[in-house]
């Protein structure tokens, strides 16, 4: 029953997203039909399916299995340098398509490489080793100069908002599916399990290291393609725009406060504060940071199992509740 | 005579200063049932680390059906048939008790591997098996502290193991909760999986197991049948300290 009215809404979402921004295009307009979307919000929109991919890829390594990257950003950049340096006529030159091609490639990679000795690092020791990877990575980046050093790279510029939403769109769309699919498959019941308790999965034959090596290159590949499209959307990549520790830290807080560990939560959670960012953007840059901050305090209080749990009605908002949810997140 | 499923041979283990194990040898044979005990931090669990490679050795070998398990991985370890608990039970607490048992029988020894579907058949026949019926859908933190200990045998046992490590499983039970994991016990013996159980309390192993080994201080102080081994001297001082043994020689009056 609830699996049910979940597949009506996903399908429903999926089709008004799919269709609403065509309303947008000149044949649509032709037709008489009202446009429904001006460019901005079209934008808007892209952006937030890009939060989708970033948190939902982030909820892979993160949320299912328990490994809280706070580096997931440099994959994001590795995937836009890619496609920008294949793409940037003073470079590659090559077509977008076989541009975006190597997005997902090249930070997956870079994932397996450094994947081995980031994750014999557990809890925080984890979190940090990743963010200095990350910001390493940056640094790295920013003084190669045949990647454009601190100018950066110009894939030619594509003037169509609308491909590169559906770009953005189809991403997490994947991102979503590909969720979907690991939590029914064995590889997710291990990545749980392995979050749950590392040894007790070993010795029940869950192979660890090479589940959460799967696990961090999958996120990593799917980071890697929303940066590719950012890349070729953008036309423009150097450090400050693709590597932003911010970036990290936001995917981190869509995901908790949607609710890590499950397909919905970091959907929600991505569209919510992202949507709520981009109406705040009028005012001041320093209370959008507030109103995140507090809005994950109220979340890790009263619902340490996201808002998602909240919807499906696992969770209420009740003292007695607020009580049990304390002990179980300060064992 | 064929080579038995378990050998160790002069297992050894420190923790800085503090050798755990000190030459540890024995054998266990397919489909066997030995106890093993020992009084407090005689390094009973630690023994079982080592056999599951949770930890690795500092000397000596264990073989587990001929293969050297220093040379595998925790989960091959696993796979090729050694299931365990844990003394201090370690739940997957955001799952349910099947879902905890089907994490077994997915992955588990070779013989196992079940994918999703059917691995959640075979943990509700485990959970049966062990005497969880009927509360599989409960969350761990819903689960009675014995329930909790049924729930670390059933997820190693839906691994199908060839032998099977249960530490201290019976501990803190009242004496009903007992005679009906010693059932358990006994069942998964006659399915033919060889078991080698720990208990501090002793009394536990003395009806079930026909050979026991003795641990003390990481050292087998000896190994046989149970009623010859708990009426040595050597094992009531080990477990009751020196002045009680005294006072039991004293009193049959051969001391
Ligand atoms: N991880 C560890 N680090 C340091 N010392 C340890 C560790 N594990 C065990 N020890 C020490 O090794 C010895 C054996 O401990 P072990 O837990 O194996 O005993 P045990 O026989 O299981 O005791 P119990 O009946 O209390 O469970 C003890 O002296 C203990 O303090
Ligand atoms: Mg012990």
């Amino acid at each position: 029953m609830r699996s049910r009215v979940l597949g009506v809404v996903t399908v429903a979402a999926v089709a008004l997203f799919t269709l609403l921004p065509l309303t947008t295009t000149d044949p649509a307009r032709a037709m008489g039909l009202p446009a429904l979307l001006d460019r901005s919000q079209l934008r808007g929109l892209t952006t937030i399916s890009m939060f989708v991919v970033l948190t939902s890829a982030w909820n892979i390594i993160g949320g299912l299995a328990g490994y809280p990257s706070f580096g997931n950003v440099a994959f994001f950049g590795l995937g836009a340098y890619a496609t920008a340096l294949l793409t940037d006529p003073d470079h590659g030159h090559l077509p977008l398509g076989v541009g975006l091609l190597a997005s997902p490639l090249v930070p997956a990679v870079v994932a397996l490489v450094v994947g081995f000795p980031l994750l014999r690092l557990r809890g925080h020791y984890f979190s940090i080793a990743t963010l200095g990877t990350a910001i390493a990575f940056g640094e790295v980046i920013n003084n190669m100069d045949f990647l454009g050093g601190a100018t950066g790279l110009f894939p030619p510029i594509i003037r169509s908002d609308l491909l590169f939403y559906y770009l953005m769109f189809g991403a997490a769309a994947l991102t979503v599916g590909v969720t979907w699919w690991i939590m029914r498959s064995r590889l997710g019941h291990g990545l749980v399990a392995i979050r749950e308790n590392e040894e007790a999965a070993a010795v029940l034959g869950v192979d660890t290291t090479r589940y959460k090596i799967i696990a961090f290159v999958v996120a990593a590949a799917l980071t890697g393609l929303a940066g590719g499209v950012f890349a070729g959307w953008n036309s423009f990549v150097n450090r400050d725009n693709v590597f932003p520790v911010d970036y990290s830290v936001q995917m981190i807080l869509m995901a908790v406060i949607g609710g890590s560990g499950t397909i919905s939560g970091p959907v929600v959670g991505a569209v919510g504060l992202e949507a709520l960012i981009q109406l705040l953007a009028g005012g001041s840059g320093v209370y959008t940071q507030i109103l995140l901050g507090v809005l994950l305090a109220v979340t890790v209080i009263f619902l340490p199992r996201g808002v998602i749990d909240f919807v499906i009605g696992r969770s209420r908002l009740t003292l007695a509740h607020f009580r049990r949810s304390l002990r179980q997140t300060s064992v | 005579m064929s080579a038995p499923l378990l050998a160790l041979s002069a297992v050894t283990k420190r923790f800085g200063g503090v050798t755990a194990l000190d030459h540890v040898s024995f054998d266990l044979a397919e489909g066997e049932l030995v106890g093993l005990i020992g009084p407090n931090g005689a390094g009973k669990t630690t023994l079982l680390n080592c056999l599951s490679r949770l930890y690795r050795l500092d000397g000596g070998s264990i073989r587990f059906s001929g293969m050297d398990i220093a040379k595998l991985g925790r989960h091959e370890v696993a796979r090729l048939g050694v299931g365990r608990t844990f003394q201090v039970v370690r739940p997957f607490r955001s799952m349910t008790a099947r879902e905890n048992v089907a994490i077994g029988a997915l992955f588990g020894s070779d013989r196992a591997r079940l994918p999703p579907r059917e691995a959640f058949r075979v943990a509700d026949e485990v959970i049966d098996l062990v005497g969880l019926g009927g509360r599989g859908h409960l969350l761990v933190d819903e689960l009675t502290v014995p329930d909790r200990r049924h729930l670390e045998v059933a997820r190693a046992l839906a691994t199908r193991p060839r032998l099977l490590l249960l530490d201290e499983v019976m501990a803190g039970l009242n004496p009903s909760e007992v005679a009906e994991a010693l059932e358990v016990v006994k069942r998964i013996h006659a399915s033919g999986i060889a078991i080698l159980v720990i208990e501090h309390v002793m009394q536990v192993i003395v009806g079930i197991c026909p050979r026991v080994v003795v641990l003390h201080f990481g050292k087998v102080l000896l190994e046989g049948d149970p009623s010859t081994v708990l009426k040595d001297p050597r094992v009531v001082e080990a477990y009751l300290g020196e002045r009680y043994a005294r006072r039991v020689r004293g009193s049959r009056g051969d001391g």
